[in-house]
């Protein structure tokens, strides 16, 4: 099954959360239930990092800070020639690092057809 | 509240350092505390803080200010390790203030302090980039100068702050640092040659587009120390000590995706008005300033919400050569991280120490004449816990 | 030294290769680095520069200076079949050096790479030197590369994309080879490789003094 990427939902407020966090920022409630966060989303900035941590054998990275629709801006990896500041992007979940035992799934940006 | 005061100073120098970690914290600390005339015997310092945010994860080493309380032979001080960060430092600095300020203690001894050059640079700037959301951003591989790159575009795009402006405050901080003995790289870059010439783009290759490796800060072994006392002891010491005037932090979303408005760094804005308010003094009572330009945008940035110029413009002022030496606001006397070095636990100590000696007319070549109040900004994560200081020379 | 028929049978037969082209880049310092090729004759020089790094542990210097030492007397004394040497100085004096060899038409066999001024990233420069000579130059389609530095290597590794090819032998022995392809090289060469040429005379006469660090 593909993994997927969630949003988290206040059970109180419907306030939308990525990351989760332990109390709801606009109603201090403690419940949430998982919605999927993905589909469409606009690129804010970017860059292309040349010196990457441990674990990474690449050249370079690009990576940028997206909004979704719902309003939600989450940092992730861009996987396309052209970027471009204020661009449409797809939301896309991949392997964006490789573990010992275990991958580590996010955020894989394209650009949106 | 009683007013505190810093007595002694110590500063190795910053790069390779040969060793072990607690001999290279034990060298700035005695160096302070020979600089405040106090013995290293039991007694004398009642609390140590050790700022450092390797000391565990690289080093290997835990309970770092016990170990360095018994080394120094001044049991049985109270002792803490302090970590918050890259901002570690300035952490510790206001934690020994309200121990002295409350009452409980009359000297303390804060020493600050990074060994990162005995791992790969790889390695050091995993180490580094774990400050960052686990989930949301470190697990992608995510660094500070991955998001240093992405704030750096975005102060471009809305600022008009271009290549050559970071270049030219790297090129102003370096030539301060060729009159700080303690600065790690003593070599000035050629404007030109990092920024127009033709082999530019291969010399000087980006890093984290569009910041280049010359914006970036070294690598760097180091340790910084103080000793503060309560100003009502003053005359125990031999020369007057200078005065932390005022002290503000605050912090900011973990996640820098989530950061309200992504060009403000609202953090620094409100530690800076919270000291201000505290040592009851605006940004023009400033002389002299040291902002944490682990990245040069940052010096750009915290130089405006530090409330030295307006939104958007310290760019220009650094263009017009406002920041320099002899300048409307000289920035980075000491050489700034860009110059003078990084190592993490020890650059907001380090950061006072410059301030101290520039207000106790020690600066040689980079003083700032007649120098009465100091600022330091020390910027922890990337911008989500930021601790500012000020310092202000008492008229006798 | 008489060249005998015993000492003709001993010296590897020449290809001739195109020499390289000096060059200059100008540094961060804003100091200027010309790269240039040296005859044999200039050898004995280049070998005293590198003689007191073989006492050095940090980082390999003792091992890499140690074999440079004596690919460059190789070279010097025709015992090494169609070996170079690229050398960097600023102001005359010498900042770092490359060499390596051909194989054969196609392959190139890099050698070491050794920087004497540190601080400016010259190693970076005089490496991509090299493989434009290789590439570039002698219109070679790969060079064959080992390291001995983990640290060094592993950059080179990453930026350049080097193609693992463990299986494949390097005169240097032990260490996995890595290939630098044609391909490869035209990718990266943009970002890595720099300088204009020509040299001035003037330029080039200073560099050929080969001032000892």
């Amino acid at each position: 099954m593909e993994p997927k990427m969630n949003a988290y939902k206040c059970t109180q407020c419907g306030q939308l959360h990525h990351p989760a966090y332990f109390i709801c920022r606009q109603c201090g409630n403690r419940t949430f239930e998982a919605v999927p966060l993905e589909g469409e989303a606009t690129l804010l900035t970017f860059t292309r990092v040349y010196n990457l941590p441990e674990g990474y054998m690449k050249p370079w990275i690009a990576f940028g800070i997206a909004r979704f629709t719902n309003g939600l801006c989450v940092s992730g990896q861009i996987d396309s020639d052209y970027i471009a500041a204020g661009m449409k992007l797809t939301a896309t979940v991949g392997v964006v690092k490789e573990g010992v035992g275990k991958d580590y799934f996010g955020f894989i940006f394209k650009q949106a057809d | 509240m009683r007013k505190v005061g810093i007595a002694g100073v110590g500063h190795t120098k910053f790069g390779r350092v040969d060793g072990s970690f607690l001999e290279m914290l034990s060298l700035a600390a005695v160096e302070a505390l020979d600089d405040a005339g106090i013995k290293t015997a039991p007694g004398s310092v009642d609390q140590v803080f050790v700022a450092t945010m390797g000391a565990g994860m690289i080093n290997r080493i835990s309970g770092v200010a016990s170990a360095l309380v018994d080394t120094l032979n001044l049991r049985p001080a109270m002792a803490e390790t302090v970590e918050n960060g890259p901002a570690s430092g300035a952490s510790a600095v206001k934690l020994a203030y309200m121990a002295v300020a409350s009452g409980i203690c009359d000297v303390v001894l804060v020493v600050g302090g990074e060994m990162m050059r005995v791992v790969s640079g790889w390695e050091a700037t995993d180490f580094v980039a774990t400050m960052l959301h686990p989930e949301a951003e470190y697990q992608y591989g995510l660094t500070l100068p991955a998001f240093a790159g992405m704030f750096t575009r975005l102060y471009m795009d809305k600022y008009g702050v271009t290549e050559k402006d970071l270049a030219i405050i790297a090129v102003k901080n370096h030539e301060n640092a060729m009159h700080n003995p303690v600065a790690h790289i003593q070599l000035v870059p050629d404007l030109h040659a990092i920024t127009e010439d033709e082999d530019a783009h291969v010399i000087n290759p980006y890093v984290a587009e569009p910041l280049r490796m010359y914006d970036v800060c070294p690598v760097s072994d180091g340790a910084a120390a103080l000793v503060l006392c309560a100003m009502d002891i003053a005359d125990r010491f031999p020369g007057k000590p200078i005065r932390v005037a005022g002290i503000g932090q605050a912090t900011d979303t973990h996640v820098v995706a989530e950061r309200e408005v992504p060009t403000d760094l609202l953090a620094v804005r409100l530690a800076a008005e919270r000291a201000y308010r505290m040592a009851g003094l605006k940004p023009e009572d400033i002389d002299v300033a040291e902002l944490h330009d682990a990245f040069q945008i940052l010096e750009v940035a915290i130089s405006e919400e530090a409330g030295f110029f307006p939104r958007g413009e310290g760019h220009l002022a650094a263009r017009r050569g406002d920041t320099r030496v002899g300048g409307k606001i000289p920035i980075n006397t000491s050489g700034g991280l860009k110059a003078k070095g990084h190592p993490l636990g020890a650059t907001g100590v380090s950061q006072v120490v410059e301030l101290v000696r520039q207000l106790r007319g020690e600066g040689g070549g980079r003083q700032v004449q007649g120098a009465r109040n100091g600022l330091a900004v020390n910027f922890g994560g990337f911008g989500n816990n930021v601790v500012a200081t000020i310092l202000s020379r008492e008229e006798e | 030294m008489i060249i005998d028929k015993m000492e003709q049978s001993l010296r590897p037969p020449e290809t001739p290769m195109v020499p390289y082209p000096a060059k200059y880049i100008t540094l961060a310092s804003g100091e200027k680095m010309v790269v240039h090729q040296i005859d044999r004759e200039d050898v004995p020089r280049v070998l005293e520069a590198i003689k007191p790094m073989i006492t050095v542990e940090k980082d390999f210097y003792d091992v890499v200076a140690a074999r440079i030492y004596a690919e460059l007397l190789g070279y010097y004394r025709y015992r090494v079949k169609d070996e170079y040497c690229l050398v960097g100085t600023v102001n005359g004096v010498i900042a770092g050096q490359v060499n390596g060899r051909m194989l054969d038409e196609k392959v190139g066999m890099s050698y070491h790479t050794m920087t004497l001024k540190r601080g400016l990233r010259i190693g970076a420069q005089l490496f991509a030197a090299k493989m434009e000579y290789h590439f570039d130059f002698l219109g070679q389609e790969e060079v064959w590369i080992v390291a001995e530095s983990p640290i060094g290597f592993r950059r080179w590794m990453i930026e350049y994309e080097l193609e693992s090819r463990p299986e494949q032998w390097h005169e240097l022995g032990g260490v996995p080879t890595f290939v630098l392809t044609k391909a490869l090289w035209e990718k990266h060469k943009a970002n890595k490789c720099t300088g204009r040429r020509p040299v001035s005379e003037e330029m080039l006469a200073t560099a050929k003094k080969l001032i000892l660090p």
